[in-house]
C-alpha cells in the first residue's frame, strides 16, 4: 500500500520520531521563547495574477461571453483544466489551469485551499499603490499616508520575533512586508555560502570600523556582519571547506520553478539550518500579462505550481508546522484587450498550503460575473478582504489572533475556517 | 567631496582642486553644456575595449569564443534589428550583446567621462523611464538606440520632447506593450505607467473616483488635480496605432517592414472622441494628434512638475529633500517648460541651492557609484568586465535589468540589506584586487617609498575620504593584524601588491565611504 505524506506524518514518524533521526532539525522554527510556531512563508505573485485564468469559472456563460477561449481554462478537450471539488458555487464548474498539476495534487490531498474573489477592498488598479497597501496591511489611501512599516515587521514586533534569523526575505532586499524591520535578513541565495568576502581578516577590520559608528549604514553593516556569522557556519562544506550545494530531500527538483526556485530552495535550506526561522517571504514574477497572455501565463502557472510542490515535498517532514500563503496585488480585467492580454483588474486568487490547512476546498463568496456584479462594471469584485485570509493564517501561526497593529483598522469577519486550528499545536498519532 | 559624490560619480583628486579654484557654479555650468567631442578619454577607451563573446554551436551556427570590440553603440535601430528578424539564424548571445555593450559603456563613462553630471542624469532618467533589457530580447536590441537617442539626447533637454522620444522608442513600445495596442480594446500598460510613473505620479491617482471625472477637483475648469482610471483607459485609446515596424501584417494586403523603427498605423488607431484630464478630444484628428495631446497635458500638469522635481531633488539632495529646494525646482520647471534646456535649468537650480550644499551623508552610494568613486579617487584606470556588472547587480543595481517600470528605488534603505552590504563589500574588494581583470590599482608614490600598512592606509583613506580620521585608521590597522610600521615588501611584487590592494579596499568598505 502506498502512504501519503500525511499518513507518514500522522503515524508516529511525525514530529517526534522523524525529527529525532535528523540531528540539527529538531528545533526547526523554535522561537527563543520556546513556542513552536512553525514556519510561515508568504509568496508574492508580482505583477497581478489573473485569478480568472488561474481558476476559471469554466461553465459561466458571462465568462465565456466576455473572454476569448485562449484566456479561459477549458472544461474539456486536450487542455482541460483540473476540476476542483468543493467549489464556491454548485452551479459553476471551477477549473484550475492545466499547467498547475502540482497544485491540483496538493488540493486533492486536502492540504491546499484556494480563496477566490479575494483581494484589496480599496479601489485601485495600480500595481504600486496596491502592492504598498498589501505590504503595509492596510486598505485605504488615508492609511497609506500614515503607514511606515510592513505588516510582517509589525507581526515580528508584536510577537517578539526579533532574533536575527527569525525573519528572512529570500530576495536581494527585504521588500515592503518587512519595511522598518530592524532584524529581517535579505538572503537571496546560499549557493556560495554566506561568508565574508575576503575572509576573517576583512571581517575583523569591518567589525571594528562598523562597531560603534553612528548612522544607518553602520547599523546595516553590523546586521550584515552578524547575519553572515549566523548563517555561514551552518552551510554544509566539503573537506576543503568549500560550501556545498543544498541537497533537497526526496530528490526534489526545483528547476521547473524558474525564478521561484532559488528563493524557495533558500527558505528550505535556512529552515533546516536551525536558525529559528519563523517568517519568510519569496517572490515570483511574470504575471503582468498585458500582452501574449496564453503562453506567458502558462509559463508562470507552471513555475508557480512546480515551486510550491517542490518546496512542500522538500519540507515533507514539517508539514504540520508549515504554512504557505500566496497573494498577488490584484487580479485582471474580465475582458481581454486586443493584445491577447488582460489589463489591471481587482479581485484574484489566494492560496493557503500546509498540513493543518483544511484544504481541498475553495473559500470565499463567488460574486458572479454578470455586469452589475462586477466592480465598476469591469472587474471581478472583491468579496474577501485579503486581510481576512492573512489574519487566519497568522492566528494559526501565532496560536492566537495577531496583534491589532498588524492590520490597523481591520475588523475580522466570520472566519473562513481555512485551518484545522485544533490540530496545529499537537499532531495526533492514530492508535 | 560630498557634492561631487552626488552630482558626479565621485571626485578625482584633481576635481577637488578644480572646484576649489574655479568655484562650484563654474563647475556646474560647464557640466550643464557637455561637449561630446571633448570626451576623448571615453572615446579612446570605448575604441580599445574588447569584451569576450562566446556561445555554443547551434543548428545554423558554429560555436564562438572570441574577443569582440564594441560595434553596436552608434548604430541606428534598423542596423541592429536584423538580430531580431533573423533570430533563427544565430545564438541568443547575439541579442544580449547590445545590452552588454551599453552596460560596459555605462560603467566606462561613469568612471572616465568628463561629463559626470550627464552620466548621473542618464542613470536617473534610465531609472525614471525604466525598461528591462533582461526581460525581452527586443528591448536588449533596442537599448543602444534608447540610451543614445532617447535618454542621453534629452537628459538635459526639454521634458515634453523627452516624453515623446520615450513614447515612440522601440524599447518602451515593447517594454510596456503599446506596440500591440489596437483600437477595440486598447492595451493600457503604457498609458497607466505614463501617468503613474513618468509624469503625474501616484499621489495624483484618485483611485476612488474611477470614471467620475466631474468629481475631480478642478475638472470643471479643465484643470483636474489628478487622474482617474478613465483617464488611463482614454489615454490608452489615444496611443493605439503607435507601434513598431516589426513585419506585422496590417491587413490582408499590406505588411509593415521589419526595421524596428517607430511607426503610426492609422488603421489600428481608435479615432473616436475621447476625454483625457477633462479635455475633450475630437473624433478622427490628424495622425498622432491624440497621443501628442495626451503628452502635452501630462507634461504641463502641475503634478508632473512636483513629482519629477521631487525625484530629481531626492537624487541630488537626499532621500527626504527639503521642500525649499523642491519648490524652487518646481518653479523653474514650470517657467521653463517650453525651453529647450528645461531640465538643465532645473538641475542648475538644485545644484546651486543651499539645500544641496548643506546635505551630508544624504545618499547611500549606489553600487555602480561605489566602484566608480573608488576608481576615480585612487586613479585606477578601470575597464569594464562582465563579472563586474554581475556583482554590481548582486549588490542591488542590475544595470538595465530592473523588471518593474518603477525603476530602481532611490531610497538609501534599499541598498542597505544584508545582501546589499555583503555584495557591496565583495564588489570593492574584487575591484581593488583586480579579480576580474578590470585594471591594476596604482600604488601611491609615498607607498613605493615607504611600503608599510600605515602608509598605505593613510594614503588610501586620504584619497577616498578626503581626510584621514584617526579612529578609522586605528581600526583598519588593528583589524588587519599586520605590523603597521613594518614594510610589507616590494609593492610591485604581485603578492605584495595584493596586500596593498586589500588595504585600499578596506578603506573603501568603511561606513564613511558608503554615503555622500
Amino acid at each position: 500500500m502506498q502512504f501519503t505524506r500525511r499518513d507518514l506524518l500522522r503515524s508516529g514518524l511525525a514530529a517526534g520520531a522523524a525529527l529525532s533521526l535528523a540531528p540539527g532539525l529538531r528545533s526547526l522554527a523554535f522561537a527563543a521563547d520556546g513556542v513552536d510556531r512553525g514556519l510561515l512563508v508568504v509568496v508574492h505573485l508580482r505583477g497581478g495574477c489573473d485569478g480568472l485564468h488561474l481558476i476559471s469559472p469554466a461553465s459561466d456563460a458571462d465568462f465565456i461571453a466576455a473572454r476569448i477561449s485562449d484566456l479561459r481554462v477549458a472544461a474539456d478537450g486536450a487542455q482541460a483544466g483540473h476540476a476542483l471539488a468543493n467549489g464556491l458555487d454548485s452551479h459553476v464548474d471551477f477549473r484550475l489551469h492545466d499547467a498547475a498539476t502540482g497544485l491540483a495534487e496538493l488540493y486533492k490531498s486536502g492540504q491546499l485551499a484556494f480563496v477566490h474573489a479575494a483581494g484589496l477592498p480599496a479601489e485601485t488598479r495600480s500595481h504600486f499603490v496596491a502592492t504598498d497597501m498589501i505590504e503595509r496591511g492596510i486598505a485605504d489611501n488615508a492609511a497609506l499616508a500614515r503607514a511606515t512599516s510592513g505588516w510582517l515587521a509589525r507581526y515580528q514586533q508584536g510577537l517578539g520575533l526579533l532574533r536575527p534569523g527569525a525573519a528572512v526575505a529570500a530576495a536581494g532586499s527585504p521588500g515592503g512586508d518587512f519595511e522598518a524591520s530592524a532584524t529581517v535578513l535579505a538572503i537571496p541565495d546560499l549557493g556560495g555560502g554566506f561568508g565574508m568576502p575576503g575572509g576573517p581578516q576583512v571581517a575583523e577590520v569591518l567589525s571594528r570600523m562598523y562597531g560603534a559608528a553612528p548612522g544607518p549604514v553602520a547599523a546595516a553593516g553590523r546586521t550584515a556582519l552578524s547575519a553572515m556569522q549566523l548563517v555561514d557556519r551552518r552551510v554544509a562544506r566539503d573537506p576543503q571547506n568549500h560550501p556545498q550545494p543544498y541537497v533537497p530531500e526526496r530528490n526534489v527538483n526545483y528547476d521547473p520553478a524558474g525564478d521561484l526556485a532559488r528563493p524557495l530552495k533558500t527558505v528550505a535550506q535556512l529552515a533546516k539550518m536551525d536558525i529559528g526561522l519563523q517568517v519568510a517571504t519569496a517572490d515570483i514574477g511574470g504575471w503582468d500579462t498585458h500582452e501574449g497572455q496564453p503562453g506567458r501565463f502558462r509559463n508562470a502557472v507552471g513555475r508557480f505550481s512546480a515551486g510550491l510542490a517542490a518546496f512542500y515535498e522538500d519540507m515533507w517532514r514539517y508539514h504540520d508546522r508549515l504554512l504557505v500563503v500566496t497573494i498577488s496585488e490584484f487580479g485582471r480585467r474580465l475582458r481581454s484587450n486586443r493584445s491577447n492580454g488582460t489589463d489591471h483588474g481587482r479581485a484574484g486568487v489566494m492560496a493557503v498550503l500546509g498540513g493543518n490547512v483544511s484544504g481541498g476546498r475553495m473559500y470565499g463568496r463567488w460574486p458572479g460575473l454578470r455586469s452589475e456584479k462586477l466592480d465598476e462594471g469591469v472587474d471581478l469584485a472583491v468579496t474577501t478582504d485579503y486581510r481576512q485570509v492573512l489574519s487566519e493564517v497568522l492566528t494559526a501561526h501565532a496560536g492566537a489572533a495577531p496583534p491589532a497593529s498588524v492590520f490597523p483598522g481591520f475588523q475580522p469577519a466570520h472566519p473562513l475556517g481555512l485551518l484545522h486550528t485544533a490540530k496545529a499545536a499537537t499532531p495526533t498519532v492514530p492508535g | 567631496m560630498s557634492a561631487l559624490g552626488r552630482a558626479a560619480y565621485g571626485a578625482r583628486p584633481e576635481d577637488v582642486a578644480d572646484v576649489m579654484r574655479r568655484g562650484w557654479p563654474a563647475w556646474v555650468e560647464e557640466q550643464l553644456a557637455p561637449n561630446e567631442a571633448a570626451d576623448r578619454g571615453v572615446h579612446e577607451r570605448l575604441a580599445r575595449l574588447v569584451l569576450p563573446f562566446r556561445h555554443g554551436a547551434g543548428p545554423k551556427w558554429p560555436a564562438v569564443d572570441e574577443k569582440r570590440p564594441l560595434a553596436l553603440l552608434d548604430r541606428p535601430i534598423e542596423a541592429v534589428w536584423p538580430l531580431i528578424v533573423n533570430r533563427a539564424d544565430m545564438d541568443g548571445a547575439e541579442r544580449r550583446r547590445p545590452r552588454d555593450e551599453v552596460t560596459a559603456a555605462t560603467i566606462l563613462r561613469a568612471v572616465h567621462s568628463r561629463w559626470q553630471l550627464r552620466e548621473v542624469l542618464a542613470n536617473f532618467w534610465h531609472d525614471h523611464f525604466n525598461v528591462d533589457a533582461y526581460g525581452s530580447e527586443e528591448v536588449s536590441v533596442a537599448l543602444p538606440t534608447y540610451d543614445r537617442d532617447v535618454i542621453r539626447r534629452h537628459a538635459l533637454g526639454n521634458f515634453r520632447q523627452f516624453l515623446e522620444a520615450v513614447a515612440t522608442s522601440t524599447a518602451m513600445l515593447y517594454y510596456l506593450s503599446n506596440r500591440s495596442s489596437r483600437a477595440g480594446a486598447a492595451n493600457e500598460n503604457y498609458a497607466r505607467e505614463l501617468f503613474e510613473l513618468h509624469t503625474l505620479g501616484r499621489d495624483a491617482y484618485l483611485n476612488d473616483r474611477y470614471d467620475r471625472w466631474r468629481a475631480v477637483p478642478g475638472a470643471a475648469k479643465g484643470a483636474p488635480v489628478g487622474y482617474i482610471d478613465e483617464d488611463v483607459y482614454e489615454a490608452a485609446r489615444a496611443f493605439t496605432g503607435w507601434t513598431v515596424e516589426d513585419g506585422s501584417g496590417i491587413d490582408g494586403q499590406r505588411k509593415l517592414p521589419a526595421t524596428g523603427r517607430f511607426v503610426y498605423v492609422e488603421s489600428w488607431h481608435d479615432g473616436y472622441q475621447k476625454r483625457v484630464l477633462a479635455h475633450d478630444f475630437k473624433q478622427f484628428g490628424a495622425p498622432l494628434i491624440d497621443g501628442r495631446r495626451v503628452l502635452d497635458f501630462v507634461a504641463d500638469h502641475p503634478a508632473t512638475a512636483q513629482f519629477v522635481c521631487t525625484k530629481l531633488c531626492r537624487r541630488f539632495a537626499g532621500d527626504d529633500p527639503p521642500s525649499a529646494v523642491v519648490q524652487a525646482a518646481v518653479q523653474i520647471w514650470t517657467a521653463s517648460r517650453r525651453a529647450k534646456d528645461q531640465i538643465a535649468q532645473v538641475v542648475r537650480t538644485i545644484l546651486l541651492s543651499s539645500d544641496f550644499a548643506a546635505a551630508r551623508n544624504a545618499k547611500v552610494r549606489r553600487p555602480l557609484a561605489v566602484v566608480a568613486a573608488f576608481a576615480r579617487a585612487t586613479g585606477l584606470d578601470l575597464m569594464p568586465a562582465e563579472p563586474l556588472w554581475n556583482e554590481i547587480g548582486n549588490a542591488g543595481q542590475r544595470l538595465f535589468g530592473w523588471p518593474s517600470p518603477t525603476g530602481l528605488p532611490d531610497e538609501s534603505e534599499f541598498f542597505l540589506s544584508v545582501n546589499g552590504m555583503r555584495h557591496r563589500w565583495a564588489l570593492v574588494l574584487a575591484v581593488a584586487e583586480n579579480a576580474w581583470g578590470t585594471g591594476d590599482l596604482p600604488v601611491p608614490p609615498p607607498v613605493l617609498q615607504m611600503p608599510t600598512p600605515r602608509m598605505a592606509a593613510v594614503q588610501y583613506l586620504g584619497a577616498l575620504h578626503g581626510a584621514v580620521e584617526r579612529p578609522l585608521l586605528d581600526h583598519l590597522l588593528a583589524g588587519l593584524g599586520w605590523p603597521a610600521d613594518q614594510p610589507l615588501g616590494d609593492p610591485m611584487r604581485p603578492d605584495v601588491r595584493k596586500r596593498f590592494a586589500r588595504i585600499a579596499a578596506l578603506a573603501a568598505m568603511a561606513p564613511e565611504f558608503q554615503a555622500v
